[in-house]
C-alpha cells in the first residue's frame, strides 16, 4: 500500500485529458443531438398543432357552410310547399266556385223548366177546364153560360156584406163591369138593375172586355173589386198544382 | 502475488516508470474515447436512433439527472468532471472480469489522483459559483473555532475517498486471487461477479460524493444554511 507520487501526477493528468476526451466526444454532442431533437419534435409538435388548429377551423368553417346550406334548402323547401299548399287552396277553391256556378246554372236551368213546365200546364189546364165546363153548361142548360155567369155574379153580389155595400155606395167614381165575353144588352141592364137594387141608383155603371178573365166577370170600384170568373179557380189550381211541385224542389241537393 | 499494478513496470526511464496502472488507464480512456466517437460520429436526431446512441443518451441522461437530484442545480457545468469520474471508474473496474487486466482502481495510486482532482475541483467550482471571499467564509462558519476542524474534514474526505475505492477494487482482486490458489472452480467465478457490482457501486459512490461535496462548496452560502446535502449524503460502505 505504497503511494508512487509519479504515477499519481500521471495519473491527475490522464483523468483531465479524459474529461476533456470525454466532453469534446461524448458529452457536447450527445446533449446537442438531443436538444436538437427536442427543437425538432417540438417544432413538429407545433407543426402539427398549427395543422390541426386549421383543420379544426376549416372543419368549422365547413360545419357552418353546411348548416347554412341546410338551412336554405330547409327554407326553400318551406316556401315551395308554401306555394303549393297556397296553389292548392287556390285550385280548391276554383274548382268549388265553377262547380258552385256550374250548379247554380243548372238550378236556374231546372227552374227555369220548371216554371216554364208549370206555366204550360196552367195554361194547358186552364184550357181544358175551361172547355170542358164550358162543354159541361151548354149541355146541361139551355141558357148560355155567359147568362148562368151573369147570375152567379148577381148572386155574388146579394150575398155582399154591409160594409162592401156601403163603400160602394159612398163611390164618386163610376163602378166598371168587365167581362171575358160581350154582354148583350138585356143582360146589361139586369146587372145594373141588380147593382143599384143593392148599392143606389146613383152609381154608374160602365161596361167593358177582358179576355184575361178567361170565363167570368168583375165589378171593380176605387179599391173595391167583386168577380166571380174562372181565373180565379185557376188560380187555386195552379196554386195546388205548384204545392205538388214543391217536394220536387226540396229532394234537389242543397249546394 | 502482486496487490498493485504500479509495481508491474514494462518500460523505466529515469523516475518515470511505465507501469501496468497507467498502461490499463490508457486503454479505459481509449476504450472510452473510441467508443463514444465511434457512436458520436453519426449522431442522429431523429426521433429513430441506433442502439448504441441510445445507450449513450441513456447514460448521459442518467447521470444528469443524478447530478441534478444531488445538488438541485443545472447538471451542465458538472457533468463532464462527475460523468467522467463515473465512467472511468466503471469502465476500469468492468473489464476486471478480462484475465490479464488489472484494474487500475486497485492501485492507491490512481485512487490517489482522482481524490486530488475532487479536492481541487471542489473549491475551483465553489469559487466560480460564487467567488473567492464568499467560498472562503464557509471555512469560519459557524466560528472562527471551527476553521481547523473543516479544513481537517476536507482533507480526511478526500483521504477516505482515495482509500475507500481502493481498498474495494484491490480487496476484491486479492480475494479472487487468494481464492484461486483454495479452490480454483467456480467458487472464484461468483467472487469475480460480486466484485463486477462492488466494482459499479464503488463508480457511483465515488462520483456521488463527489458531487455531495461539490454541491456543498458551491450551495450552502446561497441558503445561509448548513449544507444538508452533507448530512444526507448515500452510507459509505
Amino acid at each position: 500500500m505504497e503511494i508512487n507520487w509519479i504515477t499519481v501526477s500521471a495519473q491527475v493528468v490522464n483523468f483531465l485529458i479524459l474529461v476533456w476526451l470525454l466532453k469534446h466526444f461524448l458529452y457536447q454532442p450527445v446533449i446537442r443531438a438531443m436538444d436538437r431533437r427536442d427543437q425538432k419534435i417540438r417544432n413538429r409538435m407545433d407543426e402539427a398543432d398549427g395543422r390541426e388548429q386549421e383543420a379544426l377551423n376549416a372543419k368549422q368553417s365547413y360545419q357552418q357552410k353546411l348548416a347554412s346550406f341546410e338551412k336554405q334548402r330547409e327554407e326553400l323547401l318551406e316556401e315551395t310547399r308554401q306555394e303549393a299548399r297556397q296553389t292548392r287552396s287556390q285550385m280548391i277553391d276554383q274548382a268549388r266556385e265553377e262547380t258552385a256556378r256550374v250548379r247554380s246554372h243548372w238550378m236556374r236551368e231546372v227552374s227555369e223548366e220548371k216554371t216554364a213546365f208549370i206555366d204550360g200546364l196552367r195554361h194547358q189546364s186552364l184550357e181544358v177546364v175551361e172547355t170542358v165546363i164550358r162543354k159541361a153548361l151548354q149541355d146541361l142548360a139551355d141558357e148560355r153560360l155567359e147568362e148562368r155567369i151573369a147570375h152567379t155574379f148577381i148572386r155574388k153580389l146579394h150575398e155582399l156584406d154591409e160594409e162592401t155595400r156601403e163603400a160602394l155606395g159612398r163611390s164618386s167614381e163610376p163602378a166598371t163591369i168587365a167581362t171575358s165575353f160581350e154582354l148583350d144588352p138585356g143582360q146589361r141592364s139586369t146587372l145594373t138593375r141588380a147593382i143599384h137594387e143593392l148599392v143606389g141608383a146613383d152609381l154608374a155603371v160602365n161596361y167593358t172586355r177582358a179576355p184575361e178573365l178567361i170565363c167570368g166577370i168583375e165589378l171593380t170600384c176605387e179599391s173595391q173589386r167583386i168577380s166571380w170568373n174562372l181565373s180565379d179557380y185557376l188560380e187555386e189550381l195552379t196554386a195546388s198544382i205548384e204545392k205538388a211541385f214543391e217536394p220536387l224542389e226540396t229532394t234537389e241537393p242543397g249546394v | 502475488m502482486t496487490i498493485t499494478p504500479d509495481s508491474i513496470v514494462y518500460w523505466q526511464g529515469g523516475d518515470f516508470a511505465l507501469n501496468a496502472t497507467i498502461v490499463f488507464t490508457w486503454l479505459v480512456m481509449a476504450l472510452l474515447t473510441l467508443g463514444s466517437w465511434l457512436v458520436t460520429r453519426g449522431l442522429a436526431e431523429d426521433p429513430e436512433l441506433s442502439r448504441w446512441q441510445n445507450l449513450l443518451e441513456v447514460l448521459v441522461v442518467g447521470i444528469r439527472d443524478q447530478i441534478a437530484q444531488v445538488s438541485h442545480q443545472q447538471p451542465g457545468p458538472y457533468l463532464p468532471f462527475v460523468g467522467t469520474l463515473f465512467l472511468f471508474i466503471a469502465m476500469a473496474n468492468l473489464l476486471n472480469v478480462i484475465p490479464g487486466y488489472m484494474a487500475p482502481t486497485g492501485s492507491l495510486s490512481t485512487t490517489t489522483a482522482l481524490a486530488i482532482c475532487v479536492f481541487v475541483a471542489v473549491p475551483v467550482f465553489g469559487v466560480a459559483s460564487k467567488g473567492a471571499g464568499a467560498y472562503l467564509q464557509h471555512y469560519i462558519k459557524p466560528t472562527p473555532l471551527m476553521l481547523p476542524f473543516n479544513v481537517i474534514g476536507e482533507i480526511s474526505r478526500t483521504v477516505a475517498l482515495a482509500v475507500r475505492l481502493y481498498g474495494n477494487i484491490m480487496s476484491g482482486t486479492v480475494i479472487v486471487a487468494i481464492l484461486l490458489s483454495l479452490t480454483p472452480y467456480f467458487f472464484p467465478v461468483v467472487m469475480q461477479l460480486l466484485g463486477l457490482l462492488t466494482g459499479m457501486i464503488q463508480a457511483y459512490i465515488f462520483a456521488i460524493l463527489a458531487m455531495v461535496y461539490i454541491a456543498s462548496a458551491t450551495t450552502v452560502h446561497e441558503h445561509g444554511e448548513p449544507d444538508e446535502h452533507q448530512h444526507n449524503r448515500p452510507s459509505e460502505p
